[in-house]
């Protein structure tokens, strides 16, 4: 393809969090136009952790990478007039400016309704905009906690060691980033009937999405069994330490446990014929995974990972970032391109895990200065 | 008003949980979904699962419902070529066989766009589509592992952890909009496309600011429940076995709060913890304050309060206390589904509310193997009756 899929689609965002911000990313990534209307001192994401070396927000440079920043002071009325001026000429407004607050800044649906009626507005927020709980705030952690799997981690090894600590959130933002991935998806849901229907509002909620991509949960309660971290974990296999590393082993079926076997060197022990039935094998989980570990704790993650890959055993390396950054597959695939960050030089940024006809997406730069693409009512925040 | 994706039709051709759970959305969202599916591998749901303590067919399959479900045995050529016909009235081909099975099936891109010319296939796999990795079978722990989710995440002391089936999910979700953006593309110019989304780029993908920073020379460690801007930020235990509450602080207003709750004037006031940086200094001895205080504490109740007082906080919610809430139910993010034998239970819905598409979500339960097969062999292709029974002696429709 040689052009992005989303080329010519107008997206402005109001992001002061993960998930509005991401879901403008993944727009902007496959081709849409993306304005990031921001207030006079720019968003929080810009003061928000990690940072690189010299201060600049790794995560705002990650979700703005390749966005326009322009300055909107909704506190005035230029400012308004700004905004009103990108709405209009935009096919999609991602929005998680929080509920009771959207009215006094002619935000709220009926609002951006009645002055743009064919733009499909998309409310990003943590609970989302409707609903007894709309107007509760949640950092990702709360995010994580109230949808399900915040309470089902950890599990394998890691629960095995600390089996009495608090449960364990997903690193990073990955609650409010499945927030972000569900608004891109309705956002583009939304304006595919638009010809037909006009704009919409779309309504999404962090909690609902990660609800969402937990939904195996629920599938189990109804079959009539609640999981808990502990016990979900897989019988054996599951997170080997080995000499230098970690890696992870998961032998679903019959074929792979016989690879598996072939890989430890077919010893007494895994010869039992008994063990030829997985439900002996889920039984003496914990003796098979004495023997996996103890084979492991002397071997280096590389070398099992190559001859078991050989064997068709799932065998996968737990990867430091630095690793990623190297890897020869994720650079053939153009996993990475190197992009100017302001205040920290070029660096290798995560494009995207789409290819579309055969080929990587493209970043169109690194992420904006603050109002480098205008300003409305500036003089304002410099008074 | 109608669900947005009416007259989409989707031949789908995937297995296991990530591509099935993006036609799933998809059909939530109005598309027609065929499932391909055959008696010679039945999908893991058709079969029992003794590790998960089913010990037959599941009644209801959360990523089944809502689709139409077709036999055809792809291994016969008859079988890829009922498989085409039913290409040729789709918009989208999606699949999730390991890289080149379909196309030793005949059912590659470029066959498929012989029988479809602007057809958007979707390819999901562990690692892509191309590249010295391209082979690798894998499951949602294994893109954990190679995208650095699993590494990320543990306690900081600890090793690192599983990521299990949210991991295939998020990769269904992301291909969901992935296909929706190749279908615009198809209507702005035409043109279809072959999407190849690779699972463990998804997982790298959900941290990508912890992959700049390492290519900055930083060496992003696992943290467990902390923030590098916030404190306290953590899972605190809660009254009663096995309950804990999540709470995150960001400001000094949200701190006073807390504190006014936990201990008043005084622990408001004390110098320790007046600002971001002493919390983040203090840490240590701020988490066994706020323990201390929240292990008196219903998780729900000290929830409610804290939500009052501004603070994020929000019980570790479990499964049961999930499908119960009256919020989700508002929002049909847990629907009620009804079982073939009338019994009701607890399903998740698509994540989201259109103001003018009320009635997405799941319509219909898991299908029978070949349930829609008079509808889509019959009325669809126009296949005779005669016909059909040919194709099933020959073990074609099979």
């Amino acid at each position: 393809m040689s052009d992005s899929p989303l080329n010519g689609l107008k997206v402005v965002a109001r992001a002061s969090g993960v998930a509005a911000a991401y879901a403008a990313r993944l727009l902007g990534t496959m081709g849409a136009d993306v304005s990031l209307a921001e207030p006079p001192q720019g968003t929080p994401l810009r003061r928000e952790p990690p940072f690189l070396p010299d201060g600049v927000s790794a995560l705002f440079a990650y979700l703005a990478a390749g966005a326009r920043s322009r300055v909107c002071d909704l506190d005035g009325e230029d400012g308004r007039t700004a905004l009103g001026a990108l709405l209009s000429e935009a096919d999609i407004f991602i929005d998680d400016t929080p509920v009771g607050r959207r009215e006094a800044l002619g935000l709220d649906e009926a609002a951006i309704a009645r002055r743009h009626p064919d733009l499909v507005h998309v409310s990003v927020l943590p609970f989302g905009a409707f609903g007894p709980k709309a107007d509760w705030k949640a950092e990702d952690i709360n995010v994580q906690h109230s949808s399900g799997e915040g309470n089902l981690l950890p599990n394998g090894l890691a629960v095995e060691m600390f089996p009495d600590r608090a449960p364990l959130k997903i690193y990073g933002h990955f609650g409010e980033m499945q927030g972000g991935i569900a608004a891109a998806l309705g956002a583009l849901s939304a304006l595919w009937v638009r010809d037909e229907v006009g704009g919409q509002f779309v309504d999404i909620a962090s909690q609902d999405a990660g609800l969402a991509v937990g939904a195996f949960a629920i599938q189990r309660l109804g079959d009539g069994s609640i999981e808990h971290r502990v016990e979900r974990s897989f019988r054996y296999g599951g997170v080997i330490p080995c000499a230098d590393g970690y890696l992870e082993m998961l032998t679903l079926e019959q074929r792979q446990w016989e690879g598996l076997v072939k890989l430890l060197g077919e010893p007494e022990w895994a010869l039992d014929p008994a063990l030829e039935d997985s439900l002996e094998r889920s039984r003496r989980g914990p003796e098979l995974n004495r023997h996996i570990r103890e084979w492991a704790s002397t071997r280096n993650v590389d070398d099992i990972v190559e001859a078991g890959q050989k064997l068709n055993v799932p065998l996968a390396r737990y990867k430091t970032p630095a690793e990623i950054l190297r890897d020869p597959q994720e650079r053939h695939r153009g996993l990475f391109q190197p992009v100017e960050v302001e205040g920290a030089g070029m660096l290798d940024m995560l494009v995207s895990p789409f290819h579309f006809g055969g080929e990587a997406l493209a970043l169109h730069g690194g992420p904006p200065a603050l109002g480098e693409h205008g300003r409305a009512a500036a003089e304002k925040a410099e008074a | 008003m109608v669900k947005p994706l009416s007259g989409i039709r989707i031949a789908d051709f995937t297995v296991h949980n990530a591509g099935p759970f993006c036609t799933h959305l998809l059909s939530q969202l109005g598309a027609e979904v065929v499932k391909i599916e055959s008696a010679m591998r039945p999908d893991a749901f058709r079969k029992p699962h003794p590790v998960y303590g089913r010990m037959g067919p599941a009644t209801f399959d959360q990523v089944a419902s809502t689709k139409l479900s077709v036999r055809i045995n792809l291994k016969k050529p008859e079988g890829a070529e009922l498989a085409k016909q039913i290409v040729g009235i789709s918009d989208i081909a999606a699949e999730s066989f390991r890289p080149g099975v379909m196309g030793r099936l005949g059912l590659g891109y470029e066959a498929l766009k012989q029988v479809k010319d602007n057809i958007v296939m979707l390819s999901v796999s562990s690692s892509g589509q191309s590249g010295p990795d391209s082979h690798f079978a894998g499951y949602a722990p294994l893109f954990g592992a190679w995208g650095g989710l699993g590494e990320l995440t543990g306690y900081e002391d600890g090793p690192p952890v599983e990521i299990r089936h949210v991991m295939d999910h998020t990769v269904g979700m992301n291909a969901a909009s992935a296909v929706m953006a190749a279908l615009h593309h198809r209507r702005a110019t035409g043109q279809g496309t072959h999407v190849d989304v690779a699972a463990r780029e998804v997982a790298a993908s959900l941290v990508g600011e912890a992959l700049l920073l390492a290519a900055a020379g930083g060496e992003p460690k696992r943290i467990g429940n902390s923030h590098p801007g916030m404190a306290p930020h953590g899972v605190y235990p809660a009254k009663g076995e096995d309950r804990w509450i999540s709470i995150a602080v960001r400001s000094d207003e949200e701190w006073r709060a807390l504190a006014g709750l936990i201990g008043g004037e005084t622990l408001i006031a004390d110098a320790r913890f007046s600002g971001v940086a002493s919390r983040l200094a203090n840490a240590a001895e701020l988490d066994r304050i706020v323990s201390e205080w929240t292990a008196t504490q219903d998780a729900n109740e000290a929830s409610e309060r804290l939500q009052q007082a501004g603070v994020a906080a929000h019980a570790s919610w479990t499964t049961p206390e999930i499908a119960a809430d009256p919020h989700l139910h508002a929002r049909k993010a847990i629907v009620d589904v009804a079982e073939p034998d009338g019994t009701i239970r607890a399903a998740v819905g698509v994540p989201m509310r259109l103001s003018k598409g009320e009635e997405i979500g799941i319509h219909r339960g898991t299908p029978k193997l070949g349930e829609h097969e008079d509808y889509v062999y019959g009325e669809l292709l126009g296949l005779t009756d005669a016909r059909r029974r040919e194709l099933e002696d020959a073990e074609v429709i099979y």
